[in-house]
Formats: structure tokens, C-alpha cells, sequence
């Protein structure tokens, strides 16, 4: 006999979905490698859907990240690191190519969608040398592309164009930006992994 | 004074949020690749101007520039007057080459409500206007509400219609006709100096209480970007005091203007723009008046990353009897910012030669005006004296907060200025 199932408790399954998918989201991972903290999310993919449609139709995609250390689960940030990337795709070779445009400036060209992602991720970094190895930590991670520039321009030659401004209000706000977030914590410092300068 | 302030930075936080940095065009793994050609659908192709089709040829042949193409993809939509124009790169016929093909997004909704101009300045108050726009095809069709107390020596408010057609036979050739009614106010210092429309009447100084303006203008494409405008001006002007009740000056309208911009190496950028009117009223277009009135600028851009530097000259002449909204003012929101223009010359000049010189560091800018108006066709002739301003502010695309110092006998009198297109 089927067991039977209340209207309850298949709408609360239904709207229970979304937080299950946020919790079984993969969590950040971090490598202590010498005195800077590092992360690692194999299972991020942020080249993809829209992204990487434009970047398919030769433009360049602008990421930027921002790596905030918390001390209070993630109430108060005592650390935090801002990084720009910026990803394009190789029209010929079909690879893709991504520049550091912060910090100490590199560049690396030729490689997978996989490999550009974790090469982004490799330079983000936060510096961990004057952390207690025995406090506990909150570290996140948030990712986020450039707003794609309007053509639609609200402001122009001919002034401020008010029926384009209630369309951009009215545009919901996942067309015009993606954004990514992992967290992890609480976590001591002793116990992250060493990475290969590690100490 | 502070629900303005307050309004007036949620609106800079909304413009600054617009404009994230735009990465170096060499980021683009793409910019190594040649340009073998540029795609856009023949309908479209017909509507744009020679010389927007001059400037996709020469892409051509050349190294795909990400930010040239986004340009040129702007000026697409700003001619079509699409919703939106994107580009798409995809591969060539030929190893290393690459094609550029434009998309364009019509506008579903052809009707537009904008605002063309605002100004707050402390000693003026507020100039505005909104307009409402609807296009059929190639014609356009605008109504507007007006209230300046900015641009010339007096306020006019009032309604103002306007219709335009791109194209007339040639896509060389354009038409404008427009239909302006106002209401004039006054400010008391220019009252005092008219001596109400008085014996001033004679010098052409005398106020009016309302003044309806039909002025149907043609524009010529003569060799892009040189264009030329002309056409006849119809002005009317109730004017309480004089007998008749009304006056005319009715012109012949020319209008020369150059605009070119020019790629350096990098990310240096220049931009000439230069222009030259003439208003001539004759008895021959049954006018009241008889005047001519020459008006030329020069305005010289240079830019280079963050940094730009700009420089603008213009001046004037009136000769003849010519009423007061065609007298040069000193002292507002463009000329000679800081100064009082009611104080500079309560009844304008006939003359007016003035400069700007303007530093502009990301959304940082200080400039420094000097200008001079003066009358020299009078029986007792004005002298020329120079005013000099110096102001620091901040601009967000047309969007400017400024403070200006008028370089007075040791005084300083600030005036503060938030607008835009003025």
C-alpha cells in the first residue's frame, strides 16, 4: 500500500528544494601555503551560461572576486582581498586566456575553461602570517562578472531618457550579473591543509 | 536644500554603479587577430550616414580593437535609434582573421520620455525641461515642458514642439521645424536697466512678456563631419509697453559645425569640435528688428586613460538692433561660471569673447573660466572687462556637482551648480 503523502508536506518539499541545493553547495576549500591563505573550489564553474556565450562571441568577460576573512562568523570582516580578472576565448585556438589585472599583474593563455577557473582561483589569496593558528576562522569567497554595458544607455547625448530607467528598474537582476558565493567555517588555522611552501 | 543634496547623490551612486573600468583592449586574446570584415544587415546598412559606413571600412584590415568596435556599435544605435546594438566575432575565411557582424535590436516601444537639461545654481535656481518623443519611421515627433533661467537673460517658460525627419529625398539631407511659446520673467536688475522697456526700446532692450518662435531648418551632410544647417527663424514678441503690442524678428539661420574624433597610439583619444552661426534679421522677412548676430566655438578634448584636458573657446557679435534673447550673458551655468550675470551685465552685450579650461581625473574635475561681454554699439559704449572663475567639481558622464569661485577683490562668493547637459 503506497504510503500517503499530506498537500503539506509535498508543498513544504517543494519550497525546501532551493535551501537544500544551497547547503549541498560545495563549500570552499583552503590551502595554507606559506604565510597566505588560498582557496579551492574544484566544483565551481563560473565559466559558463551567458558568460561564456559572450565570451564565444569574442568579447572578454570581466570577474571580480573577494576574499573576506572573519574572526565572529562572518559579522565583522578583519581581512579582505579584491581581485579583477579578466577571461577571453581564443576565437582560433578555441582555448581560453585570462589576465590579472590587480595586484601583481600576470596573464596565462592556452588553457581549458576548467584550468582558467582554477588558474583564478590560485591567484586569489589572503595573507594569514599574523593569524592566531589556534582561533577560529570564517573565510568567503564571492565571485562576481562585470555588469554587461548597456547599449540602452539611461544616460546620453539627449539627457536622461526616464522610459529606459524604469526599463533597467524593471529588468530582474540575474540577466544583468551573475554572482557566486562560498563560505566555510568555523575552521582553525592548524587545521587547513599545508600547501607546498607551506610552514 | 537637503532632500537635493540627498537626491542628488542617490543619482551620482546610480551613475557611478554605470560605470565599472573597462579592461585594456590587449586583455582580449582576440586584439591579435586581423579584421577581414564587418557584418550588418542590409535594412539597417541603408540607414546609417556615409560616414558611419566609411568609419566600419576602415576596421577593416586591421587589428580587432574591442573598445573601436563598441564604439562604433554605440554610434550604430544612436543612428538607427535601435534599442540596442551588440557585436558577435567569430572566425574568418582565413586562418587569424576574424569577422565582426552587428545585431541590431529595434525599439518596440517608439516612445520616448526624457530629460533633455537640468540645472540647479544656487543664485538662479532651477532649469529644467522633459520631453516626450514618438518616431514613425523617420520621422519624429516631440512636445516638451520648458523652464530656463539659465541660458539667457531671462526665464522662459513655456511648451515647445518639434518635428524631425532624418532623411528628406537624400540621407545627406535632414529637416527640423520647430514651434516654441514662452512666457518671460525678469529679473529686477535687468528691469532697472531696460528702464521698463522705455527709452531702452530704442537699443532694442525693451522687455517682453511673451515670445513664440517657428523656425524650420534644413541640415546638410556637406562632407562628414562638416554640416551645415540653414533655414529661417520666426519670432514673435508681445511687449506690453509699445504701442503696436508686438514686435517680429524674423531671420535667416546658419549653423557650420565640424566634429571629428581622432585615435591616437594607446589610450589617447582627441576630439575637435568647432562651429560657427549666423542669425541675420532683415525687413526683407518683414522683421521689426534689424540685426545680425555671429556667434563661434572651438572646443578641443584630450584624452588619455584616466586623465583629460579640455579646451573651449567661443565668442560673439551683434550688430544692429537686436532683441534681448539674442544678447550674449556671462555668468551662467557655461560662461564664465561663478559670476552673477546680473550683475556681469543686466542686459547682456553684444560682444562676448570667453574661454574654459578644464582638468578632468576620473570623475574629478577643477577648471578655471575667464570671460568677458560687453556692449559696443551704443551711444555711451560699455567697456570690456574680464571675469575670471575658478571651480572644482565632480562629473559623471553629463552629469556634473560643481562649485565655482568668481576671482573677485579679495572675496570669495562660491556658487554651487548640479546638472546636467547644460
Amino acid at each position: 500500500m503506497p504510503a500517503r503523502v499530506s498537500r503539506r508536506a509535498c508543498l513544504a518539499s517543494v519550497l525546501a528544494a532551493p535551501l537544500r541545493a544551497a547547503i549541498s553547495a560545495e563549500r570552499l576549500g583552503l590551502i595554507w601555503e606559506g604565510d597566505s591563505l588560498r582557496v579551492a573550489a574544484p566544483r565551481l564553474r563560473f565559466i559558463a551560461g551567458p558568460s561564456l556565450e559572450r565570451l564565444k562571441d569574442g568579447a572578454s568577460v570581466t570577474y571580480f572576486s573577494q576574499l573576506s576573512l572573519s574572526l565572529d562568523g562572518h559579522a565583522t570582516v578583519q581581512a579582505r582581498a579584491i581581485d579583477r580578472f579578466v577571461v577571453s576565448y581564443d576565437l582560433w585556438e578555441a582555448t581560453f586566456s585570462v589576465a590579472k589585472l590587480s595586484g601583481s599583474r600576470r596573464s596565462a593563455s592556452g588553457l581549458s575553461a576548467a584550468a582558467a577557473e582554477a588558474w583564478c582561483l590560485e591567484s586569489i589569496g589572503l595573507d594569514a602570517s599574523r593569524l592566531a593558528p589556534e582561533r577560529p576562522i570564517w573565510v568567503r569567497l564571492d565571485l562576481r562578472t562585470e555588469r554587461p554595458r548597456s547599449e540602452e544607455t539611461v544616460v546620453g547625448e539627449s539627457g536622461i531618457n526616464l522610459t529606459r530607467l524604469i526599463e533597467v528598474f524593471s529588468r530582474p537582476a540575474s540577466e544583468a550579473q551573475a554572482q557566486w558565493s562560498l563560505s566555510t567555517g568555523p575552521l582553525r588555522l592548524k587545521d587547513i591543509a599545508r600547501g607546498p611552501r607551506g610552514g | 536644500m537637503r532632500v537635493w543634496l540627498w537626491s542628488a547623490g542617490v543619482l551620482w551612486s546610480g551613475l557611478a554603479v554605470a560605470g565599472e573600468p573597462v579592461p585594456p583592449p590587449e586583455s582580449n586574446v582576440n586584439s591579435r587577430y586581423t579584421v577581414e570584415a564587418i557584418e550588418l544587415a542590409r535594412e539597417h546598412d541603408a540607414r546609417i550616414s556615409s560616414g558611419l559606413r566609411r568609419e566600419m571600412r576602415r576596421l577593416v584590415g586591421s587589428r580587432l580593437d574591442p573598445s573601436a568596435v563598441e564604439d562604433l556599435a554605440r554610434e550604430i544605435r544612436r543612428e538607427l535609434r535601435a534599442r540596442s546594438v551588440s557585436h558577435r566575432v567569430s572566425r574568418g575565411g582565413a586562418p587569424d582573421r576574424v569577422r565582426v557582424a552587428f545585431l541590431v535590436s529595434e525599439r518596440p516601444a517608439r516612445f520616448e520620455i526624457s530629460v533633455p537639461k537640468f540645472l540647479y545654481q544656487s543664485r538662479q535656481g532651477w532649469s529644467a525641461g522633459v520631453e516626450a518623443t514618438s518616431r514613425v519611421g523617420d520621422n519624429g515627433f516631440t512636445f516638451g515642458l520648458i523652464s530656463d533661467g539659465d541660458e539667457l537673460l531671462e526665464r522662459f517658460a513655456g511648451i515647445q514642439a518639434r518635428y524631425e525627419r532624418r532623411r528628406l529625398g537624400s540621407e545627406r539631407v535632414g529637416l527640423r521645424v520647430l514651434i516654441q511659446s514662452f512666457h518671460q520673467q525678469w529679473n529686477g536688475a535687468t528691469r532697472e536697466a531696460a528702464g521698463e522697456g522705455g527709452t531702452a526700446a530704442a537699443n532694442g532692450d525693451a522687455l517682453y512678456r511673451a515670445r513664440q518662435n517657428f523656425e524650420p531648418l534644413a541640415t546638410f551632410d556637406l562632407a562628414h563631419p562638416l554640416t551645415l544647417s540653414a533655414g529661417v527663424s520666426f519670432s514673435r514678441l508681445e511687449q506690453p509697453l509699445l504701442a503696436a503690442g508686438t514686435g517680429a524678428a524674423n531671420a535667416v539661420v546658419t549653423n557650420l559645425r565640424y566634429h571629428r574624433r581622432f585615435e591616437g597610439s594607446g589610450s589617447q583619444q582627441q576630439e575637435l569640435e568647432a562651429g560657427y552661426g549666423l542669425r541675420a534679421a532683415t525687413r526683407a522677412l518683414s522683421s521689426d528688428y534689424v540685426y545680425s548676430r555671429h556667434r563661434w566655438h572651438f572646443r578641443y578634448t584630450l584624452n588619455r586613460g584616466r586623465h583629460s584636458l579640455i579646451e573651449e573657446v567661443f565668442g560673439g557679435r551683434i550688430s544692429g538692433r537686436a532683441p534681448l534673447f539674442e544678447r550674449f550673458a556671462a555668468g551662467n551655468g557655461s560662461v564664465a561660471r561663478g559670476w552673477d550675470k546680473f550683475r556681469v551685465a543686466p542686459l547682456g552685450g553684444d560682444r562676448l569673447m570667453a574661454s574654459s579650461l578644464e582638468y578632468r581625473y576620473r570623475w574629478l574635475q577643477v577648471f578655471y573660466d575667464a570671460a568677458s561681454v560687453w556692449t559696443a554699439a551704443r551711444v555711451v559704449p560699455q567697456k570690456a572687462v574680464a571675469r575670471h572663475s575658478v571651480g572644482v567639481g565632480l562629473r559623471q558622464k553629463s552629469f556634473c556637482l560643481a562649485v565655482a569661485f568668481p576671482l573677485k577683490d579679495g572675496r570669495s562668493d562660491p556658487v554651487f551648480l548640479l546638472g546636467m547637459n547644460y
